[in-house]
C-alpha cells in the first residue's frame, strides 16, 4: 500500500517536473545565442564579422559565435558535432558534403517567413537558374548561397611571353591545344617537372572532371541512378587523356605535385597556369598585389568533339541551419544567414564570391569586376556538381580511376571497367 | 704462428663488425639529420639540388613560422601544451592504476582473483582499431568528446601495464608487508610508502614507455578532438601539411620542436629505453 | 576476522582498473559486435537498424574491403620479415662487441632514435625525402649513375608506395627490435660459445645451433608482437593518403575503418571491418602461441 503510494506521488511529481521544465522554446524576442561554424578564408572573415557586429546591434537580442576551421577539415568537425547532438546553428561546407545532411534530415528547410519569400519559387526566380540546385531536395530548399563558382583558367601571362605565346590570343581553347600549350610553357630537369604549363585540380573531380566526360557524352550514373555509367567510351576517352596528360605519358603534370592553385599566387616559377574560381583573383590581390596585372583569366575549354558544351561544374557552398536547434535559434538563424547572402556587392567586389542573384548582375560593381563576365558566361552552359548520397565514396573512385591510368598505367578501358564495379559495389550499399 | 693468424681473424671480424655498424647508424640517422638541416633552409632550398648538406643560406624564420602556424593564430603553444598534458595525465594515471591493480591481485586473496586477472590480460587481445568507433560514440555519450577527458580517459590504462606491474610487484617480500601491516599501517599507507619505492625501476620505465606512446599518438586525438583548442601536437602537424600554402622548412621546424620533448626525455632516461627494463618486452 | 576484511582491500586496489577495463575495453567491443550486425549511418537520427550478417557480407564480396586487406598483408609481411631479420642480425654485431659497453650503447642509442621521433614527425620527414625532387631519387640517381634524373615515384606508384611506406616503418622500429634481441642475446652465455669455438665451429654453425634455440622465447615474443604491430599500421598511411598518395595500394585495413566511420558514416560496416580485424588477430595469436607451446629448449 505504501509502496504503491509513493509510486504514484513520484509518477505525479515527475509528470509535472517535465510539464514544468520542458517551455516551449524560447520566444522569438528572447535572448538567442547561435553559433556559426565556417571555413577560413581571410578574406571574408573580416567582412562576415562586420556584419554580424550590424547584425547584433540591429538585434540586441542575438548573440553570434564564429568559429573558423581549415577547409579539409570542417566536414570531419561538422560530422562528429552533429553526430554528439552538438551540431552548430549555422555551418556551410562544399554542396557535395552538405547533401547528407539534407538526406539524413539534419539540416533545416529555409524558414521563408522568416526571409521574406512567398515561395521556393519566389526565392529561386531572383538568382541564376543553378543558383540553388544543390540545395533542392523534394521541392524544398535547404540552404541560402554564400558562394556559387565554377572555375576558369588563370594563366600567368609572363611565362606565355617568355615562351614566345601571346596569352590574349593563344590560350587553349580546347583541351587538346591545353596539351600543346601546356607543353611549350612546361620546364623539366629529365624526368622532375620544374615548371608545369598546367596541372588539374585534383582532389575535386567531381567538380572538374567529370565535366569533362559530360563534354564526350559521359555521365557518372545511369537514368534510373541504380547503377554506374563510366564504363563507356566517353570515359575510356577522357581516361586516355589523363594518361596523355601524366608521368608515364605526356608528363605534363601528376597529382602527387604540389597543387598548381596553391603555388599560382606566389608566381614562383612552379606553375604558368591553374584552375580556379573568381575568388582566387581576390586572394592574388591580398597576396601578391605586384604579381595581379600579369594575371589573365580565360574560359574552361572545351573538348574539340564535344557533344556538350558545358563548362567546369558549377558548386556552391549554403549557410545552412541545424535542424536540432530550437526554433527561436533557427528563425534567427535564417535572418542572419539572410542578411549574410544579401551582401552580394560586397561578396563580389572584396572577396571575389559570386551570388549569382538577377540584382548582382545589373549592378555597377559586378559590370567593372574584372573577369566576372568570363565566370558568368561560363555558369550560363553548366550544370550543378552531381549531388548524391554516396558521393564522397563515388568520388573516391574516380579519383582511383585517374590515378589508375596516371601512375599505376593502368589502361583506360581496364580504369573504366574497376571504377564501374565498384559505383556498383557503392551503390548497393 | 696459429695464434697470430687467430688474432689476426678476430680484429679483422672486429673491423669488419664496426664498419657494418657505423654504416647503418649513418643510414638511420641520414633522416633525422635531414630534418634538422632542412629546418632552417630557406624553403626553396629544401629541394635544391643538389643537396646540400651545408645550407647555403640560414632560415631561422622558419621557427617563427612554425610556431605562428599558416594562420598567425600560434596554436602551436597551446597544442603543446595539450600533448603535454595528455601524455603526463595518462603517465601519471596509467603508473597509479597499474600498480594499484597490480598490488591487489598479488599480495592479497580475494575471491574471483584469478577471473579478474585473465579478464584484464584478455583485453590485450583487443587491437585499439577494433574499438574506437564506438569509443568515440561513448565519448560522446558521455559528453566528454571534444574534451580533456575524452582525450585522457579512454587510455588512461592498458592491460600490459598492470601485468608489468603485477610481475614486479610479485619479486616485493610479504615480510615488509606485514611487518608494516603489525606496526599499525593502514592499507593506502602501505601501498605507497612500500610498494611503490620497491618497484620504482620498473614504475619509471612504465611511465616511460606510457609517456611516449600517448606522446605519439594520433588515431585517438584525431577521432575524438575536432576543436583547435584541445587538439595535440600530431594533430597540428597533420593541419600544417594540409594547409593551403604549405612550407616544407617550415613543416621541418614544426618536426624538430615536435621531436624536442621526447628527445630530452630520452637523453636524460636513456637506460630506462635501452636498458634491462625492455627485457620484459614492451609494446611498440 | 581482520584477514578476512583486509583482503577486501584488494577489490579496492583492483576496482579502479576492473572499472576502466568495463567500461573502456569491454562495452566497446561489446558495442562493436553488435552494431556490425545493424545498418546505422553516423549523422542520421534513425535507429539503427538489425540486418543480420549483411554487413559482413558486404565487406567480404567489396573489392574495397578485400583490397584492404591485400594491402595490410602487403605491408605486414613486407615489413615484419625485414625487420625482425635485420634487428636480428644487427644486434648480433653489436653484442660481439662485448669488450667495449660504452659503444655498444652508443650504437643502442643511436638504432633506437626513430623510435623517439614520432609516427606523424616521421612520415613528414620521409614525404620530404620521397618527393620527387627529395634526396631520395637524388642518391638513387647518383648511385645508378643516371644521365639525366628519373623520378622513381616513391609516392605515386603503387608498388613505390608500398615500399615507401614499409621503408619508413622499418626505419623506425629496427632499433627498438635490436635492443630487444639485444637483451636476449646477453643472457646467453659466453662459455657456450667459447665452447663451441674450440670445438672449431664456425659462426654460421654458432649461430643456429647456439644462438637461435636459446634465443626462441624472444624470437618468439618479437614475432608476434611485430607482426601485429604491422597488422595495426596507421600513421603513415594516413599521412600519405592525405598528402596526395593513392590510397588503394596503402588503404590498410585501419585506415579504411577510419575512413569508412569519419567519412562515410557507415557504423555498421566500420565495426565490421574492426570484429573482422580482432578475429584475425586473435585466430593468429592463438595458432602461433600454440605452435610456440610445442617447441620447448632450455640450456640445462
Amino acid at each position: 500500500m505504501k509502496l504503491v503510494s509513493m509510486l504514484l506521488v513520484a509518477a505525479l511529481l515527475l509528470a509535472g517536473g517535465t510539464l514544468l521544465l520542458a517551455s516551449p522554446g524560447q520566444e522569438p524576442t528572447g535572448p538567442v545565442e547561435l553559433i556559426q561554424w565556417t571555413h577560413e578564408d581571410p578574406n571574408r572573415t573580416p567582412l562576415e564579422e562586420k556584419w554580424i557586429a550590424e547584425f547584433q546591434q540591429q538585434n540586441p537580442n542575438v548573440t553570434v559565435t564564429r568559429e573558423t576551421s581549415p577547409s579539409g577539415k570542417i566536414q570531419e568537425k561538422v560530422l562528429t558535432a552533429f553526430a554528439a547532438m552538438k551540431g552548430p546553428d549555422i555551418f556551410n561546407m562544399e554542396a557535395e558534403d552538405e547533401w547528407q545532411y539534407i538526406v539524413g534530415e539534419r539540416v533545416a528547410p529555409v524558414d521563408l517567413d522568416a526571409i521574406g519569400y512567398s515561395s521556393y519559387k519566389a526565392l529561386q526566380n531572383d538568382y541564376l537558374p543553378v543558383t540553388f540546385d544543390g540545395a533542392l531536395y523534394e521541392g524544398k530548399i535547404y540552404g541560402l548561397p554564400l558562394e556559387i563558382t565554377n572555375w576558369c583558367i588563370y594563366l600567368n601571362d609572363k611565362y606565355y611571353r617568355e615562351v614566345g605565346l601571346d596569352p590574349a590570343r593563344d590560350y587553349p581553347k580546347t583541351w587538346e591545344q591545353m596539351i600543346t600549350v601546356a607543353e611549350k610553357l612546361t620546364l623539366r630537369e629529365g624526368e622532375v617537372i620544374k615548371r608545369r604549363g598546367f596541372d588539374f585540380r585534383y582532389p575535386y573531380y567531381l567538380s572538374f572532371w567529370v565535366p569533362m566526360a559530360n563534354q564526350l557524352g559521359g555521365k557518372v550514373l545511369s537514368a534510373d541512378g541504380k547503377s554506374a555509367a563510366v564504363n563507356s567510351s566517353a570515359w575510356i576517352k577522357l581516361l586516355q587523356y589523363m594518361a596523355d596528360w601524366g608521368p608515364n605519358g605526356r608528363n605534363l603534370g601528376s597529382p602527387t605535385y604540389t597543387n598548381a592553385r596553391k603555388t599560382f599566387n606566389r608566381d614562383d616559377g612552379s606553375v604558368a597556369m591553374c584552375i580556379s574560381g573568381l575568388y582566387q583573383y581576390d586572394r592574388i590581390k591580398a597576396e601578391n598585389e605586384a604579381f595581379l596585372p600579369e594575371v589573365s583569366i580565360v574560359p574552361y575549354p572545351r573538348f574539340k568533339d564535344a557533344v556538350n558544351k558545358n563548362g567546369s561544374a558549377v558548386y556552391g557552398h549554403y549557410y545552412m541551419v541545424n535542424a536540432s536547434s530550437s526554433p527561436a535559434a533557427q528563425l534567427w538563424a535564417w535572418k542572419l544567414t539572410m542578411y549574410f547572402s544579401s551582401h552580394v556587392e560586397e561578396m563580389l567586389d572584396q572577396i571575389g564570391l559570386t551570388i549569382p542573384s538577377k540584382k548582382l548582375l545589373e549592378t555597377a560593381v559586378y559590370k567593372n569586376k574584372k573577369f566576372a563576365d568570363v565566370f558568368i558566361e561560363d555558369m550560363a552552359t553548366a550544370k550543378f556538381v552531381m549531388t548524391h548520397e554516396k558521393g564522397p565514396q563515388i568520388q573516391d573512385v574516380l579519383k582511383e580511376m585517374v590515378e589508375g591510368v596516371m601512375l599505376s598505367n593502368v589502361a583506360p578501358a581496364e580504369a573504366a571497367r574497376r571504377g564501374q564495379e565498384k559505383i556498383d559495389d557503392i551503390l548497393r550499399q | 704462428m696459429l695464434v697470430l693468424i687467430g688474432r689476426l681473424k678476430k680484429n679483422l671480424r672486429l673491423i669488419v663488425s664496426i664498419i657494418v655498424l657505423i654504416l647503418f647508424a649513418v643510414a638511420i640517422l641520414v633522416p633525422i639529420v635531414f630534418m634538422l638541416i632542412s629546418s632552417v633552409k630557406h624553403p626553396l632550398d629544401v629541394f635544391e639540388f643538389p643537396f646540400r648538406w651545408i645550407p647555403r643560406r640560414l632560415h631561422f624564420y622558419n621557427y617563427l613560422q612554425a610556431i605562428a602556424g599558416n594562420d598567425q593564430k600560434y596554436y602551436f603553444i597551446r597544442n603543446t601544451f595539450n600533448s603535454l598534458f595528455m601524455a603526463g595525465s595518462v603517465m601519471c594515471l596509467n603508473v597509479l592504476m597499474a600498480s594499484a591493480a597490480g598490488y591487489g591481485l598479488t599480495k592479497f586473496r580475494f575471491k574471483g582473483r584469478q577471473v579478474v586477472f585473465v579478464l584484464i590480460l584478455a583485453t590485450m587481445m583487443i587491437p585499439f582499431e577494433t574499438i574506437m568507433i564506438p569509443l568515440l560514440m561513448l565519448t560522446i555519450r558521455l559528453r566528454i568528446q571534444d574534451s580533456y577527458m575524452g582525450l585522457i580517459f579512454p587510455i588512461m590504462l592498458t592491460a600490459f601495464a598492470v601485468f608489468l606491474m603485477r610481475q614486479s610487484i610479485l619479486t616485493v617480500p610479504d615480510d615488509y608487508i606485514d611487518s608494516a601491516r603489525i606496526d599499525g599501517a593502514g592499507e593506502l599507507r602501505i601501498f605507497f610508502s612500500i610498494i611503490f619505492p620497491s618497484v620504482r625501476p620498473t614504475a619509471v620505465t612504465l611511465a616511460i614507455l606510457v609517456f611516449r606512446e600517448a606522446w605519439d599518438n594520433l588515431i585517438w586525438p584525431l577521432i575524438v578532438v575536432q576543436s583547435e583548442k584541445y587538439k595535440t601536437l600530431p594533430l597540428y602537424i597533420i593541419r600544417f601539411l594540409d594547409e593551403k600554402y604549405t612550407n616544407e622548412a617550415a613543416l621541418m621546424a614544426v618536426a624538430v620542436l615536435a621531436t624536442i620533448p621526447m628527445f630530452v626525455l630520452f637523453l636524460a632516461f636513456s637506460r630506462y629505453f635501452i636498458g634491462e627494463g625492455i627485457l620484459t618486452g614492451a609494446k611498440g | 576476522m581482520a584477514f578476512q576484511r583486509r583482503q577486501y582491500w584488494g577489490w579496492i586496489f583492483v576496482l579502479p582498473a576492473v572499472l576502466f577495463f568495463a567500461l573502456f575495453s569491454y562495452f566497446p567491443i561489446i558495442n562493436s559486435f553488435i552494431a556490425s550486425f545493424h545498418a546505422k549511418d553516423i549523422l542520421s537520427l534513425k535507429a539503427p537498424k538489425f540486418i543480420g550478417f549483411q554487413n559482413y557480407i558486404y565487406i567480404f564480396t567489396s573489392k574495397d574491403f578485400l583490397n584492404s586487406i591485400k594491402a595490410t598483408l602487403y605491408f605486414a609481411v613486407g615489413c615484419f620479415i625485414p625487420l625482425v631479420s635485420v634487428s636480428l642480425f644487427m644486434a648480433t654485431i653489436v653484442v660481439s662487441l662485448r669488450r667495449f659497453p660504452k659503444v655498444q650503447n652508443v650504437f643502442k642509442m643511436i638504432y633506437y632514435s626513430p623510435a623517439i621521433v614520432s609516427g606523424v614527425v616521421s612520415a613528414t620527414i620521409w614525404l620530404l625525402i620521397f618527393d620527387p625532387r627529395g634526396l631520395a631519387n637524388q642518391w638513387l640517381n647518383f648511385l645508378a649513375n643516371n644521365p639525366t634524373p628519373v623520378d622513381f615515384k616513391w609516392l605515386a606508384l603503387p608498388a613505390m608506395a608500398r615500399l615507401s611506406t614499409i621503408i619508413i616503418y622499418f626505419w623506425k622500429y629496427v632499433g627498438y627490435f635490436v635492443i630487444i634481441y639485444f637483451a636476449g642475446l646477453v643472457s646467453i652465455p659466453t662459455s657456450l660459445y667459447e665452447v663451441a669455438e674450440i670445438d672449431g665451429a664456425s659462426a654460421w654453425k654458432k649461430f643456429w645451433r647456439i644462438t637461435v634455440p636459446l634465443l626462441k622465447p624472444t624470437i618468439e615474443f618479437v614475432l608476434i608482437v611485430a607482426f601485429i604491430q604491422c597488422i595495426r599500421t596507421f600513421s603513415i598511411q594516413y599521412v600519405f593518403v592525405q598528402s596526395g598518395s593513392p590510397r588503394e595500394p596503402i588503404n590498410v585495413v585501419s585506415l579504411n575503418i577510419y575512413t569508412t566511420a569519419m567519412q562515410y558514416h557507415s557504423l555498421g560496416r566500420s565495426t565490421a571491418m574492426s570484429v573482422s580485424l580482432f578475429c584475425f588477430i586473435l585466430i593468429f595469436t592463438i595458432v602461433q602461441l600454440r605452435i610456440y607451446r610445442s617447441e620447448r629448449v632450455s640450456y640445462v
